[in-house]
């Protein structure tokens, strides 16, 4: 064989996966906690970073990158809550890299921030296949969107450290079964960690609250024992 | 040095498909349209209300397309109408190649109308041409009324939209005509069917356009 054959898909990743491997250090030594909060469209991702921002204001300091393929409606309700915010535009890309993320964090001003949001892209798909750097993966899925999601989009579910199920509230209005999506997780990802919430009308968000509490803790502690 | 545009390319020689099985699918008389929507808008709920309600008036066949699973190809084929399910293997859309190795697969010499149910994406999707005759889109109520505002390309490359789950409106902050506003903007010329596939609000309307669409795709591959 005197040709190469080049899988230019690997290659991507393989890059990217190093560029998030660095964004991931750097991050940890300046003692930001990164999240990258990935769901489908309309999963309530920008009403949940809204309520998490009103709930922890005193407590932690909190920035966001808002991702979005055009507009900026997201950036402006984080922005009127007196948060830190940039918008990136994807120019019609359906995920976010570790190199877009890189260039997103290096034009915000992070000085005494502790946890650094990315709202991605709303795509339970392409997303899932991009590591941006972030310390945690947590996803939503909202009752609306029906308990059979892990079985369609099996990476989402495989690569997130925690799954936030959204609206709780509208339970009764659909036929949405707590068991079967438990079981359809499972199937995926044995070790994810299930919370269930309505920012709406804050059932389950103190559980959400204390989860990042605790989570922030612990990187705070693994960086300080690297430091 | 010379400058090779690989998206161009690509989505070039997809159009170029695209092109091709349309007018094939038009020659057999097949109206195929692509149903494109977010993950769980309700897809195949509203597939299988309008198989259940237009069984008696024309023949209807499914291609379920899905990263992996078969749930919804076997939903389908619970209510009798032929269905086959493809996987992309982590695809996030459908494009004119896989359409037509899926179309390949089944028989349609008596479908008079097709399904494509495309990934659940907003994005990716929009971006490709199947070959079909028609892209129809569905958001949900429990979406918002933003969609139009961060998902333009879909909206845009739709000549229909199903706005679904207007059961549930009640329960959510969704603004009907800001939202109908939105997209127009966007697409003056898209039709717009307010359902409930549940309830079957609005499913008269939406199912009185396919059967007028089918009829018109019909007349145009016999003047062909």
């Amino acid at each position: 064989m005197n040709y190469e054959i080049l899988e230019t898909k690997e290659r991507i990743t393989a890059d990217n996966d190093r560029e998030a491997a660095n964004l991931r250090q750097a991050m940890q030594s300046r003692g930001v906690f990164f999240i990258n909060l990935m769901a489908s469209p309309g999963a309530g991702k920008t009403t949940l970073l809204a309520r998490t921002i009103e709930a922890l204001r005193g407590e932690f300091s909190i920035a966001v990158m808002e991702a979005d393929v055009d507009s900026d409606v997201d950036a402006a309700a984080i922005s009127d809550l007196g948060a830190r915010v940039i918008q990136l535009h994807s120019g019609g890309l359906c995920h976010m890299d570790a190199d877009m993320t890189a260039r997103g964090i290096s034009a915000m001003d992070l000085s005494g921030v502790d946890i650094l949001f990315l709202e991605n892209i709303g795509n339970l798909v392409c997303p899932a296949e991009f590591d941006v750097g972030a310390a945690r993966r947590v996803m939503l899925l909202s009752v609306p969107e029906g308990d059979d999601k892990p079985l369609k989009y099996p990476l989402m579910f495989q690569v997130s450290d925690l799954l936030l199920v959204s609206k709780v509230d509208t339970l009764p209005v659909f036929a949405f079964d707590k068991e079967a999506l438990e079981r359809n997780v499972r199937s995926k990802n044995d070790n994810m960690s299930i919370l269930y919430l309505s920012a709406k009308t804050g059932e389950g968000l103190d559980e959400w609250l204390d989860w990042l509490r605790r989570e922030v803790r612990d990187f705070r502690a693994a960086a300080g024992k690297e430091n | 040095m010379r400058v090779i545009e690989l998206h161009r390319s690509v989505t070039e020689s997809n159009d170029q498909d695209a092109l091709q099985l349309r007018e094939e699918l038009r020659a057999k008389g097949v109206l195929l349209v692509n149903l494109m929507s977010a993950p769980g808008s309700g897809k195949t709920t509203l597939l299988s209300r309008i198989i259940t309600d237009l069984k008696e008036k024309l023949s209807i066949a499914v291609l379920e397309a899905d990263i992996e699973a078969s749930v919804d190809a076997e939903r389908i084929e619970a209510l009798g109408a032929q269905s086959i399910q493809v996987h992309t293997d982590g695809m996030c859309h459908m494009d004119a190649g896989m359409t037509r190795t899926g179309l390949e697969a089944m028989d349609l010499s008596r479908t008079d109308l097709a399904f494509l149910e495309n990934i659940g994406n907003l994005i990716c999707p929009a971006e490709y041409d199947t070959g079909a005759g028609l892209n129809v889109m569905i958001s949900s109520v429990p979406e918002g009324d933003d969609k139009p505002l961060k998902y333009p390309l879909m909206y845009q490359k739709s000549q229909a939209l199903v706005l679904s789950k207007m059961d549930a409106l009640p329960y959510f902050d969704f603004d009907l005509e800001k939202f109908r506003e939105r997209v127009l903007f966007l697409n003056p010329s898209i039709q717009i069917f307010p359902v409930s596939a549940k309830t079957g609000e609005g499913m008269e309307d939406l199912e009185a356009w396919l059967l007028e669409e089918t009829a018109k795709w019909k007349g145009s591959g016999k003047r062909a």
